[in-house]
């Protein structure tokens, strides 16, 4: 090779190793040599079409806990939720660690040694003020590694105005709910004999096929798992619900195509007042009361009479990471952001539960509305959150488990091998 | 281009290549025709070098960085477990959902291709008659590309809505059909409407190559062709398409790759779903990346290969275009 080629080549070499190094370090955190401490933080956006974001509402948190504390700073990164799981990945991926995030699942980061435990990063004090259900889904073999930071749980929905139309029985302004699956489907008929364009929402779609179709099976004594925690995706109760979901689909029940529908869009539909039921969460009393619609609350029915209702709870989670080695730093500004006032005002901006049993006292009195989802999360149940092969069941659940209205053993098979093999 | 490099404005009008060389003698001390000198002695490098340095940072560094990761398991939040051979190729072409990814991809191609350059061949000849309105015409078959792939694919999902859709309530309102449709919720309904969006984006670039080639085409020719006692078609076969072959292959690779790499309107329109039904293998690489990154950049370096094969066609396609 001639010299000109050499000089050249060297010469792109160092341009690009120094380009790269200046990505690399720009986008790190740690001590300056004022003594104060820099933490990253990324949390996830709870806000709606643009509207309240939780940038704002980080922006205050962070603010004050600088002021309390001059020798810590946050370097904070809002995401919204479509992209935070693959924007955590890609730093995961580079080695460029946050030291707290807001969010998603906790579990193949703890399995891999990357989290810290609670104890760790959170006053014990805090600890036992968590919710038990919640606490305890924040587990891994024993030792709390996912904090919870809000919740959530479900309840069925149903529109009043499109109930009176099927001249389907009220109980004075509330609507009668149906108890079972049998009920679901003749209160179905009638919202569809009175031209109602989708009689039962199930919102299949990519973006939380995985809750919704966990609430339906756990209603049929189905589920993710056995009290074991072995997989049981393809159980056979599980399968007879998708029989039974595939069939009011095929009766046009539903929408035409639930394993496409995603559930903000659904959300939306029921607010204009064309979706008869569904399973709801409390983030929709915003839109509801936007839309003066009349609703009727109520438990999520069972598939056979005289069953327990069962309900999901949803955890949000928040962790701090080891590498970074900012643990001091990190459990100040845990404890602060866990601080009464913090918590229910980040829970009314958003109709989501408080975790800790002190804002859930405040939270009952301020919004009545929130009352029956709260009383449901002690006995919720969770996807099992704490299992580290769930991250990539979860994403495969999500995209596949629409094709079960079709197949349902099939399909199901499927998952049960890809929840069998995951992370091989 | 080393003689631009030697670059005194009295410099001989054509030294040599190696023309730098005695000036060196002179150049020991750090004067200003020295660093003249040095610069000389690395020829075209100092020009070329930026560009150089750009092609190795955006496209080989990448490249070599997705094949290391093709060959490490790394799960779907970005956890490394090391290397892993050609087991993440192997996972790949065991997964019962390539087979069906890779077909429909084929057909997309070649569906998408070839209605854009017979629609864009029939625009291109009308473009090019003279008639009222035609500057403004020509503008608006602008549009499609001026504006932003992604939002003319969500546009077209919206209309295509269930209960909010304009197509269905216009339908329904006709009679045209007695119940809504979900047109993207299964793959039967989604893949035409696909092809028709990915085709209505792709018209503008075609259209304005093949007009432009088609501007190029010499009265003369035509003349001749009449005075021959040539039909109108037997011109168009005769003499219209073989003097656009230049411009209708340029269009027709940068299509196919186009087309091939095409993201945005499948996954604005349903995301490559319901399950895989509707991805490319483009978008199934995106899908497989919230699982297995190792997987996903196997399934990139499957996608480069046939890329790369693609461009080898445009050189020699190309090649053969210079030759005539």
């Amino acid at each position: 090779m001639n010299k000109r080629l050499w000089i050249a080549t060297a010469t792109a070499a160092t341009a690009a190793l120094a380009l790269t190094a200046c990505g690399g370090s720009s986008s790190g955190s740690g001590s300056s040599a004022d003594g104060t401490t820099t933490i990253k933080f990324v949390a996830a956006d709870y806000g709606s079409n643009g509207q309240n974001p939780s940038q704002a509402y980080w922006d205050g948190v962070v603010q004050a806990f600088e002021q309390a504390n001059p020798k810590v700073k946050v370097d904070l990164q809002v995401i919204n939720w479509n992209d935070i799981s693959a924007k955590l990945a890609t730093m995961v991926q580079n080695k460029q660690y946050p030291d707290v995030v807001e969010g998603p699942g906790y579990a193949s980061f703890a399995q891999n040694g990357l989290l810290y435990g609670a104890n760790d990063v959170l006053d014990a004090s805090v600890q036992s003020d968590l919710v038990p259900a919640l606490a305890k889904a924040g587990q891994q073999n024993g030792t709390a590694y996912g904090i919870p930071f809000v919740s959530s749980s479900r309840a069925f929905l149903i529109n009043n105005a499109l109930w009176q139309k099927a001249g389907l029985p009220m109980s004075g302004s509330q609507a009668v709910a149906p108890k079972t699956w049998a009920e679901v489907e003749t209160d179905a008929k009638a919202l569809k004999a009175a031209g109602v364009q989708v009689p039962l929402g199930l919102p299949l779609g990519s973006e939380e096929a995985q809750a919704e179709s966990f609430m339906w099976e756990m209603n049929n004594g189905g589920g993710y798992t056995d009290a074991a925690g072995k997989w049981t995706v393809n159980a056979p109760a599980n399968v007879a619900t998708f029989q039974q979901l595939g069939k009011w689909v095929d009766a046009g029940l539903t929408e035409k195509d639930p394993g496409s529908v995603k559930r903000t869009d659904l959300y939306a539909d029921f607010a204009s007042g064309k979706v008869g039921m569904l399973n709801g969460m409390p983030t929709q009393l915003d839109d509801i009361k936007k839309n003066n619609l009349q609703v009727t609350w109520a438990a999520l029915p069972t598939a056979q009479a005289g069953g327990t209702p069962q309900t999901l709870g949803v955890g949000d989670w928040i962790y701090g990471f080891k590498p970074g080695g900012h643990a001091a730093q990190i459990k100040a500004f845990l404890n602060f952001a866990f601080q009464k006032d913090n918590q229910v005002k980040f829970d009314e901006e958003y109709n989501l539960l408080p975790v800790t049993k002190s804002a859930i006292t405040q939270v009952q009195t301020d919004v009545p509305a929130l009352v029956p989802f709260l009383n449901a999360l002690p006995a919720a149940q969770f996807v099992p959150v704490a299992n580290p092969a769930w991250d990539t069941v979860n994403a495969q659940v999500k995209t596949q488990i629409g094709g079960a209205l079709k197949d349902p053993q099939g399909v199901l098979d499927t998952l049960q091998k890809a929840a069998a093999t995951a992370g091989q | 281009m080393p003689e631009q490099t030697t670059t005194t404005p009295a410099a001989h009008p054509a030294p040599p290549p190696s023309g730098a060389r005695p000036a060196r003698a002179s150049g020991r001390r750090p004067s200003a025709a020295g660093a003249r000198n040095s610069l000389a002695r690395l020829g075209p490098w100092p020009w070329i070098g930026p560009s150089v340095v750009l092609i190795l940072m955006v496209v080989v560094w990448p490249v070599v960085e997705m094949v290391i990761t093709s060959t490490h398991k790394i799960s779907g939040l970005g956890i490394d477990f090391g290397s892993d051979g050609i087991g993440r190729y192997r996972k790949l072409f065991d997964d019962a959902r390539l087979g069906p990814v890779m077909a429909w991809t084929v057909v997309w191609t070649v569906l998408v291709v070839t209605f854009t350059m017979v629609v864009s061949l029939a625009l291109a000849q009308l473009y090019n008659q003279k008639f009222p309105g035609r500057r403004f015409t020509r503008w608006a078959l602008i549009i499609p590309w001026a504006s932003s792939v992604i939002v003319t694919s969500i546009g077209f999902r919206w209309m295509l809505d269930e209960v909010a859709g304009v197509l269905n309530r216009a339908m329904l309102d006709l009679g045209l059909i007695h119940s809504a449709e979900n047109w993207t919720g299964d793959a039967a309904h989604a893949k035409p409407w696909l092809i028709l969006v990915a085709v209505f984006v792709s018209l503008p670039f075609t259209t304005y190559t093949l007009l432009a080639g088609l501007q190029t085409v010499p009265g003369e020719v035509y003349e001749a062709a009449r005075v021959d006692g040539a039909g109108k078609w037997q011109t168009y076969w005769r003499v219209t398409l073989p003097l656009l072959r230049p411009s209708f292959l340029v269009a027709l690779v940068i299509n196919l790759i186009n087309v091939f790499n095409s993201f945005p309107v499948i996954w604005g329109m349903t995301q490559g779903g319901p399950n895989t039904d509707t991805s490319t293998s483009t978008v199934f690489m995106y899908i497989l990346g919230q699982t297995d990154v190792g997987e996903a950049a196997a399934m990139s370096v499957v996608n480069f290969a046939v890329v790369i094969v693609m461009v080898l066609l445009f050189l020699k396609v190309s090649r053969w275009n210079e030759e005539s």
